[in-house]
C-alpha cells in the first residue's frame, strides 16, 4: 500500500511574548503525517510539542509557516471555515476528559454528532457503535461520576471517532492513566490508523508507546532533532 | 434531552440561587398584584354576584360609589321593552355597636349596610344568597353579616346588636363578602326603612337592572345609553366589575410601588442569575472547549448557554407557582383575598423569562474563555 500525505506543513514559526522578552517556542518547524500511520511526538516537556500539535489542527495559528491538511491550506481559511474543517476532520484526544458530568457515555458521543448533520436515529446508532468499537459496549448508560479514568478516555476517544475524522490528534492520552489503561488507549489510536485510515498523531512522553509508532519524531527546543520512520513507507 | 437541560438537571444545585432568586423576583411582584387585586375584588364582590344583568350607574361615575343620579332614571329605563326589573342598590353607613356579654371587649365600628329584596331571585339579592339567608332576612330587624366579620363586630350568630341605636338580630352569615375596611352588613328593605337607612327621595345611587333575554344583555347596554342621551351611563356586569378593578391601578402609590418592585425584581433577578450561569459556564469550560475542538462552532455554544438560560428561567417559574401557593395559603389563614388576574400571571412569566435570557445574553462573555488550545499543555 502507499501511504498518502495528510499534513503537510512548513517552516512553522511560533512565539509568545513574556513581559518584554519574546519566546521563540516552534522554530522553523518542517512536520508530515501520512494516513494510516501512528506518528509520534516525543520530547522533554516544553520543548513545544502541543504548540505543534495547535498549530497543524487549526486550534492556534502560528507566526509563520503553512499547513496543508488534505490537500487545503489551513490557515488561508476564515475562522468558521476552519471550525468546519475540524468538525469534519479532526479528532482529538487530551490528557483530561472533558467529558460533561451530566450526560452518559451515549450522550457525550451523540452531543458531537448533533452538530455532524446526523439525524436523532444515526447519531444513536453511530454513538453507540463508536462506544462498543472502545470495548465500553456495556457501560452506555453510565455519566463519568461511575467510570473509571480509562473508561473515560475510552469514552473522549469513542467521542472523536465517531465523526471518523481523518486526522486524529492526541496530546499526552495517557499521562492521567495507568498502564494497562495506557496500553488499551493506544492499541485504539493504532486501530483507528489501521482500520480507519486516520492520520494519528500522538504526542507523548511515555516511551512503552514506541512500541505501537510508525514513525518516531524527537522534538527539543522548538526544533524537531530527529525523524525515525519505524514502518517503511512503501 | 438536551445537554443544556441534563446539566440544569444534574447540578440544579448549582442553579439553586438563580432559580430562588427569579422566583423571590417574581413572588414579590405578583404577590402584590394579587393583593391588589384581591383588595378590587373584594370591592366588586357585589357587582360579580349580583344577579343583575346590567348597571346603571350616573354619567360621570364608574363604580358603585357615593355618586348619585335621579330617581326618574328609573322609569326611563322600561322606556326599553326588553328592561324586565329596576332596583335602586342602596348602601348606607351605619354605626354598629354589639352588647358585650361579660369579660367581652365593647365593639362599636362603621359598618355599610346593603339593602336587599329577601326574595330569591330578585335583582338585589346576591346569587349566593341560600335559602336560609333568604327567610333570615324576611324577619323584620335581621341582618346577615360576613363570616369574616363576625370578630371584628364582636357578634356571633344570634347575638343582638344596635345600628344607629335600633336593635337588630345577627340571624344567619355569608361567605366571601370580606371588607378591608368597613364590614357589610346585609338588611332587607323593610329592616333599612325601620333603621331610617332607607331614604325614598328623589335621587337614588346605581340601578340594578335585569333584561328579558340575557343573552342580549350587551345590545340592551348599547340601546339604553343611546336612549339616555348622556342621563345615565349603562355597564355590563363584566365590564363594571374590571373598570372597579382597574381602578385600583389609578391609585399612583399603587403602580410606583409595582413599578419599584418591578425593577427591583429584575434588578436582582438579573444579577443573580448572570453571576450563576457565569459560574455554572465556567465550571464547564474545558467541556465547552472539547467540543469547540471538535469543531463545533461558538454559535452553537451560545445557544447551548441561551436554552439553560430558558431553562433557568423554566424554573424559575416553576418555583413562582409553588411559594405563591404558599402566600396564599398564609393570605387564606388571615383571610385576605388574593386575585391573579391572567395578565398578570402572564406579565410575571415573560418578566421572569426575560431575566433568564438577559442573563444568559451577558454571561455569553465567558464563553469565550473556551479556548481551545489551552486543552493542549
Ligand atoms: N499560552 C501561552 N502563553 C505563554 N507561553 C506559553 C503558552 N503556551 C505555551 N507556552 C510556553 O511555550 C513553551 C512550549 O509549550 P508546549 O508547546 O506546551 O510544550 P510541550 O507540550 O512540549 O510541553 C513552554 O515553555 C510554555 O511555557
Ligand atoms: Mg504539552
Amino acid at each position: 500500500m502507499s501511504e498518502k500525505l495528510a499534513i503537510d506543513a512548513k517552516g512553522l514559526s511560533k512565539g509568545y511574548k513574556i513581559g518584554k522578552t519574546k519566546q521563540q517556542v516552534l522554530k522553523d518547524v518542517d512536520f508530515n503525517a501520512y494516513h494510516g500511520q501512528v506518528t509520534m511526538v516525543m520530547g522533554p516537556s516544553g520543548s513545544g510539542k502541543s504548540t505543534l500539535i495547535a498549530a497543524l489542527s487549526g486550534l492556534m495559528k502560528p507566526d509563520e509557516g503553512e499547513v496543508i491538511a488534505l490537500g487545503e491550506s489551513l490557515w488561508k481559511k476564515k475562522k468558521s471555515k476552519i471550525d468546519q474543517f475540524r468538525l469534519d476532520h479532526c479528532g482529538f484526544i487530551f490528557q483530561g476528559f472533558n467529558l460533561f458530568p451530566a450526560l452518559n457515555a451515549t450522550q457525550q458521543v451523540e452531543q458531537v454528532l448533533k452538530y455532524c448533520k446526523a439525524s436523532k436515529t444515526e447519531a444513536r446508532r453511530r454513538a453507540i457503535a463508536a462506544l462498543e468499537e472502545v470495548g465500553l459496549g456495556h457501560r452506555l448508560k453510565q455519566t463519568p461520576a461511575a467510570l473509571s479514568g480509562g473508561e473515560k478516555q475510552r469514552v473522549a476517544i469513542a467521542r472523536a471517532l465517531s465523526k471518523n475524522p481523518q486526522l486524529l490528534f492526541a496530546d499526552e492520552p495517557t499521562s492521567a492513566l495507568d498502564s494497562v489503561s495506557g496500553q488499551v488507549v493506544i492499541k485504539l489510536l493504532h486501530r483507528a490508523a489501521k482500520e480507519h485510515g486516520a492520520a494519528v498523531i500522538c504526542v507523548t512522553h511515555d516511551p512503552r508507546l514506541e512500541a505501537y509508532a510508525d514513525r518516531i519524531i524527537h522534538m527539543e527546543d522548538g526544533k524537531i532533532l530527529d525523524d525515525r520512520q519505524i514502518t517503511p513507507l512503501t | 434531552m438536551s445537554l443544556a437541560l441534563s446539566t440544569l438537571i444534574f447540578e440544579w444545585r448549582r442553579y439553586m440561587a438563580a432559580v430562588i432568586a427569579l422566583a423571590v423576583a417574581g413572588l414579590l411582584v405578583l404577590s402584590l398584584v394579587g393583593m391588589f387585586m384581591g383588595i378590587g375584588k373584594t370591592f366588586s364582590a357585589t357587582i360579580d354576584r349580583s344577579p343583575a344583568h346590567l348597571m346603571v350607574l350616573p354619567p360621570d361615575s364608574e363604580g358603585f360609589g357615593g355618586a348619585t343620579q335621579p330617581r326618574r332614571n328609573i322609569p326611563a329605563l322600561f322606556q326599553h321593552p326588553e328592561v324586565v326589573e329596576v332596583q335602586p342598590y342602596t348602601v348606607r353607613w351605619a354605626m354598629w355597636s354589639n352588647f358585650p356579654a361579660a369579660g367581652q371587649p365593647a365593639k362599636r365600628d362603621g359598618v355599610q349596610t346593603i339593602v336587599v329584596d329577601p326574595v330569591k331571585g330578585a335583582v338585589t339579592m346576591p346569587n349566593d344568597f341560600n335559602e336560609d339567608v333568604i327567610m333570615a332576612l324576611q324577619e323584620p330587624y335581621t341582618v346577615v353579616i360576613d363570616q369574616s366579620s363576625l370578630a371584628k363586630l364582636g357578634v356571633k350568630v344570634g347575638d343582638k346588636a344596635t345600628m344607629n341605636g335600633r336593635t337588630v338580630t345577627v340571624r344567619a352569615t355569608v361567605a366571601n363578602y370580606p371588607s378591608l375596611f368597613n364590614a357589610m352588613v346585609f338588611t332587607s328593605r323593610q329592616t333599612a326603612k325601620l333603621l331610617n337607612l332607607a331614604d325614598e327621595g328623589p335621587r337614588v345611587g346605581s340601578l340594578l337592572v335585569k333584561v328579558a333575554d340575557p343573552a342580549r344583555t350587551d345590545q340592551v347596554v348599547e340601546e339604553l345609553n343611546s336612549m339616555g342621551k348622556g342621563q345615565y351611563k349603562a355597564w355590563t356586569r363584566a365590564q363594571l366589575s374590571e373598570k372597579n378593578q382597574e381602578a385600583m391601578f389609578k391609585e399612583s402609590f399603587i403602580v410606583i410601588i409595582l413599578g419599584f418592585m418591578l425593577l427591583v425584581g429584575i434588578f436582582i433577578g438579573v444579577v443573580i442569575t448572570w453571576q450563576t450561569l457565569q459560574g455554572a459556564i465556567l465550571a464547564n469550560i474545558k467541556e465547552f472547549a472539547s467540543l469547540r475542538a471538535l469543531g463545533v462552532s461558538m454559535g452553537a455554544l451560545n445557544l447551548i448557554i441561551m436554552e439553560l438560560s430558558f431553562w433557568v428561567g423554566i424554573a424559575g417559574l416553576g418555583m413562582t407557582a409553588i411559594l405563591l401557593m404558599g402566600v396564599n395559603a398564609l393570605a387564606g389563614a388571615f383571610n385576605l383575598t388574593m386575585y391573579y388576574p391572567l395578565w398578570s400571571i402572564l406579565t410575571i412569566g415573560a418578566m421572569l423569562l426575560t431575566i433568564a435570557v438577559l442573563s444568559g445574553l451577558l454571561s455569553l462573555g465567558v464563553l469565550k474563555k473556551s479556548q481551545p488550545a489551552d486543552l493542549l499543555r
